[in-house]
C-alpha cells in the first residue's frame, strides 16, 4: 500500500507519454471489444437458441408461407412430439405508420407454453383463455405506449375482417417476456380461434407450427420424420429447430470468425510491440532514478514489481476505458443482429489480455531494472 | 534555397541517427504495417467479390427483368416467351435457335461438407441453351436430359457440400433426383445446381420464369434490343446489360464490406498514429541538444518542423509497403464466403496504393505534434541539460 504514491508518480513521470500509451491501449481494446464481442455474442445467441423447439414451415412457398391447420393431428402423431402449437402472424400499426407491431395468434391449449420461448404468468394465460379479444403484450410495449391491463387497443392492419373492416381491437389482459432472439420486440399475442373466425380470407391456415419435443436429443429425428411424413403431399414441410434458424441467420457473421481472430491478434501484437519499445525507452531514461531507489534499500524484487505495477495500472485502466467504449457502441450492433449483447465474458477476457500484454511488454524492462547494478547505473549519470 | 539547405541538413542528421533509435523507428513501421495490412486485407474482400462478380460478364449479354424487380426475382410469364424469342438482335445458336436462357429458381437445402450445417442454395431450372449462352466446361458426367429428374452441379458444390457426387440422389419435392454431371462456369465460386426448367416449373407448379438472359449478336445490338422490348406492349419487361445487373447485385455486399473495412481500418489507423506520435516524441526528445544547437546557430523553426514531418512520413512509407506485402502474401487468392457469397480475396495494386496514401496520412498526423515540439525546444534549457 505504501508503494502506491511511488507507482503513481512513476506513471506520471512523463504525462504525455503515459497519456498516449493509455489512449493506444484504449483504442486497441475498443476494437477488441467490438470484434470479440460480436463473435462471442453471435455464438451465445446461437447457443442460447433452443434446439428442442421446432418450427414447421411450408417448404414450397417461400414468399407466401402458409400451411393448413389440418396438419395439426399429423404432426402431433409423430413419435417424440410433445406439444404442437399453431401460429399465425400478421402485421399491424398503432396510430401512425411508424409504430409497427407484430401480432402472433396462438391457441392457449393445454401445455402450449412449452412450445414457445415466452414467459407468462399463469393468471394472464387464464385471462387470455377467457377473453376472446384478449391480448398479452410484450413488456417493452407496455412501457413504450403506456398500455396497462384492461386497456382497449385499436390497431390498423391489412387483414380484412368478416365485416369488411381492416381495423382490429384487442383488450390487454397481461404482459410477457420472450427469451428468443428472433422474436422481435414489438409483438402481442392474441387468440387464434377468435382471429381465425373473424378474418375474411385465409381461414384455417397458419404461418407455421411450433413443436416441442419430449427429448431434446431426438429433435433432429423428429424434424426429419415430420418432413418425411408430408414430403409427397401438397403441403410439404420444412422443419428446423430455433437453433438451426438462428445459425443460418447468423451464418454470415460466423463466416467472418477467421478474420476477426486475425485482426484481434494483429491489434494485440502491434500494441505489444509499441508499448514494449516505449517501456524500454522509459527504463533507459529512468536508470539513475531506479539506482537511487535501490541505494535507499529497495530490493530487486520491489523494483521489479514497481515497474510491472506501473504498466499494469496503465493497461488495465486503458483496457477498461476501451471496453467501456465498445460496450457503449454495442447497442448499434444489436440493430444488425437482433438480441445481440456483449457478453461480460468478453470484458473479462479483455482484461486478462490487457494484463498479459502489460506483463509481457513490461517484463524485460522490469527484469533489467531489478538486475540494475547501482554503481554502474549511478556512474552513468 | 537557404530554407531547403537547412531542411535537408536537419533531415540528414535525423536519418543518420536511425541506429540509436532503431526501436522507435521499428515501432512506427510495425504499427503502420499492421494498420495498413488489416485495411488492405479487408478491402481485398470487397475487391475480390467485385472481381468475381464482373469476371464472367460479357458485353453481348443482356437480361430481361420485370420492371422494378431484382435479377432472378422477376415474374416473366410463359405467355411472353414467343414475343421474347422474336426480339431483334439475338444471336442464333448452332441449330439456328435463338440463344435465350429461361430460368426458374427455387431454394433447396444442402448440408455443409465440413460442419454438416444446413444451408440453402439455389436450384435453377434452366433451358438447355445455357451451354451456348455461357462457357460451361463439364469436368465430369454430362448435361441433364430434359423431362427426367436429373441435376448437374457446379464444382464448388462438390467442394462445399455433401451429396453432390455423380450418381448421388437428392430428394426434392418428394422424388429422387440424380446428379449426372459436374461443370465449371467461368470463374464462378458459387454453388449452382441446374435442372430442366420445364420439369422444375411443373413440379413446383410455377407459371413464370424468374429470369431471362439473352446473347446478342454484338454489344452494339443492345440499344435496338432494349428499344424493341420497351416498344412491345405484350412485354412488361425491361432490358438491362449484364454488367449493370452484376453491379447492382453486388452493391449491397460491397457497402457492408467497405463499411466494416473502413471502420476497423480507421480505428487501427488511430492506434498506429498514437504509437507514431509517442515514438516521434521520444525521438525528438533524444535530440533536444542537437535541435537546440541548430536553433542557436540560426536554423529556422520552419525547417525543423518540416524535417520532422518528412521523417515521420519516411518511416510510415516502408510500413505501408510491408503491410501491403503481408496482406498480399497471406490473403491474396484466399477463398472466403461471408454473407453467403463465395469469392477469392484480391489484393489489387490500387488497394496497395490506397494503403500507402492511408499510411502517409498516419505519418503526417503522427508527426505534427512532435514536429511542433521540436521547433519549440527552449534553446537555453536544452543546452544546459547536458
Amino acid at each position: 500500500m505504501r508503494f502506491l504514491p511511488l507507482i503513481w508518480s512513476g506513471i506520471w513521470r512523463k504525462p504525455g507519454r503515459t497519456n498516449l500509451i493509455f489512449l493506444q491501449v484504449s483504442v486497441a481494446f475498443a476494437l477488441f471489444g467490438v470484434l470479440q464481442g460480436l463473435k462471442t455474442g453471435v455464438e451465445h445467441v446461437i447457443g442460447d437458441a433452443r434446439a428442442d423447439l421446432l418450427l414447421v414451415h411450408s417448404s414450397l412457398n417461400v414468399l407466401d408461407d402458409s400451411l393448413p391447420l389440418g396438419l395439426f393431428e399429423g404432426i402431433k402423431s409423430v413419435p417424440g412430439v410433445k406439444v404442437v402449437a399453431p401460429v399465425e402472424l400478421f402485421r399491424a400499426i398503432y396510430q401512425n405508420p411508424s409504430q409497427k407491431l407484430g401480432i402472433v395468434a396462438i391457441r392457449p391449449d393445454e401445455g402450449w407454453l412449452s412450445a414457445f420461448t415466452f414467459t407468462i404468468a399463469p393468471d394472464y394465460v387464464a385471462a387470455l383463455r377467457s377473453t376472446r379479444t384478449g391480448t398479452i403484450i410484450k413488456e417493452g410495449l407496455a412501457k413504450e405506449y403506456g398500455w396497462k391491463i384492461g386497456d382497449h387497443i385499436p390497431l390498423m392492419t391489412t387483414t380484412k375482417q368478416m365485416n369488411g373492416s381492416t381495423d382490429w381491437a384487442f383488450d390487454v389482459v397481461g404482459t410477457y417476456t420472450d427469451s428468443d432472439v428472433g422474436g422481435g420486440t414489438e409483438t402481442l399475442l392474441i387468440n387464434y380461434a377468435y382471429f381465425d373466425e373473424a378474418r375474411f380470407a385465409g381461414k384455417g391456415t397458419v404461418q407455421h407450427f411450433n413443436v416441442a419435443v419430449s427429448d431434446p436429443k431426438l429433435a433432429v429425428n423428429v424434424a426429419d420424420e415430420i418432413d418425411r411424413r408430408f414430403a409427397n403431399s401438397a403441403n410439404a414441410t420444412q422443419t428446423d429447430s430455433l437453433r438451426e434458424l438462428a445459425q443460418s441467420q447468423l451464418q454470415a457473421i460466423g463466416d467472418l470468425n477467421f478474420l476477426i481472430r486475425a485482426i484481434v491478434s494483429v491489434v494485440l501484437l502491434a500494441l505489444l510491440f509499441a508499448t514494449a519499445t516505449m517501456m524500454m525507452q522509459s527504463l533507459r531514461e529512468r536508470t539513475p532514478e531506479l539506482a537511487v531507489l535501490k541505494t535507499l534499500g529497495f530490493s530487486d524484487r520491489a523494483v521489479f514489481l514497481l515497474i510491472l505495477a506501473e504498466a499494469m495500472v496503465v493497461f488495465v485502466a486503458g483496457a477498461a476505458c476501451g471496453l467501456a467504449l465498445a460496450l457503449s457502441v454495442f447497442p448499434f450492433a444489436s440493430k444488425i443482429v437482433p438480441g445481440l449483447s456483449m457478453p461480460l465474458v468478453v470484458v473479462a477476457f479483455g482484461v486478462i489480455c490487457a494484463v498479459l500484454v502489460a506483463a509481457i511488454s513490461a517484463s524485460l524492462p522490469a527484469v533489467l531494472a531489478a538486475r540494475l547494478n547501482i554503481a554502474t547505473a549511478l556512474a552513468r549519470r | 534555397m537557404h530554407f531547403t539547405r537547412q531542411f535537408l541538413s536537419i533531415l540528414l542528421m535525423n536519418l543518420s541517427g536511425i541506429r540509436q533509435r532503431a526501436a522507435q523507428v521499428l515501432t512506427i513501421i510495425f504499427g503502420v504495417a499492421c494498420a495498413v495490412g488489416v485495411l488492405v486485407s479487408m478491402l481485398a474482400m470487397g475487391a475480390g467479390a467485385r472481381r468475381q462478380e464482373v469476371a464472367d460478364v460479357r458485353a453481348d449479354h443482356a437480361t430481361l427483368i420485370t420492371s422494378g424487380a431484382r435479377y432472378r426475382q422477376s415474374n416473366i410469364s410463359r405467355d411472353e416467351v414467343a414475343a421474347i424469342l422474336g426480339l431483334p438482335g439475338i444471336q442464333k445458336g448452332t441449330a439456328g435457335e435463338p440463344i435465350v436462357v429461361f430460368e426458374s429458381m427455387v431454394p433447396i437445402e444442402g448440408r455443409r461438407r465440413v460442419t454438416g450445417n444446413r444451408i440453402y442454395f439455389p436450384l435453377i431450372g434452366i433451358t438447355s441453351t445455357v451451354t451456348q449462352y455461357q462457357q460451361m466446361r463439364f469436368t465430369d458426367g454430362r448435361m441433364f436430359k430434359p423431362g427426367v429428374h436429373e441435376l448437374i452441379a457446379s464444382s464448388p458444390c462438390l467442394r462445399q457440400f455433401s451429396g453432390f457426387e455423380i450418381g448421388d440422389r437428392r430428394p426434392i419435392h418428394g422424388s429422387d433426383w440424380v446428379i449426372v454431371g459436374h461443370f465449371e462456369q467461368g470463374k464462378a465460386q458459387q454453388c449452382v445446381v441446374y435442372a430442366d426448367v420445364d420439369n422444375i416449373m411443373s413440379i413446383f407448379s410455377r407459371n413464370s420464369y424468374s429470369a431471362v438472359s439473352v446473347r446478342l449478336r454484338s454489344p452494339a445490338d443492345f440499344v435496338a434490343f432494349r428499344d424493341a422490348v420497351s416498344a412491345n406492349p405484350a412485354l412488361q419487361l425491361e432490358a438491362r446489360r449484364e454488367s449493370e445487373v452484376a453491379e447492382e447485385g453486388f452493391k449491397e455486399l460491397n457497402a457492408i464490406l467497405n463499411f466494416v473495412s473502413y471502420f476497423v481500418g480507421t480505428i487501427m489507423a488511430i492506434g498506429a498514429t498514437l504509437g507514431a506520435v509517442n515514438s516521434l516524441y521520444a525521438i525528438v526528445d533524444s535530440r533536444r541538444t542537437e535541435l537546440a544547437t541548430m536553433r542557436a546557430i540560426g536554423f529556422s523553426s520552419g525547417a525543423i518542423v518540416l524535417s520532422v514531418l518528412v521523417e515521420s512520413i519516411l518511416w510510415a512509407f516502408p510500413g505501408a509497403l510491408l503491410g501491403g506485402a503481408l496482406a498480399w502474401l497471406f490473403f491474396n487468392g484466399l477463398s472466403a464466403s461471408p454473407f453467403g457469397f463465395s469469392f477469392q480475396l484480391a489484393v489489387t495494386p490500387s488497394l496497395v496504393v490506397l494503403g500507402i496514401v492511408w499510411a502517409l496520412g498516419m505519418g503526417l498526423a503522427g508527426g505534427l505534434l512532435p514536429a511542433l515540439r521540436a521547433a519549440r525546444v527552449p534553446v537555453a534549457t536544452a543546452l544546459r541539460a547536458t
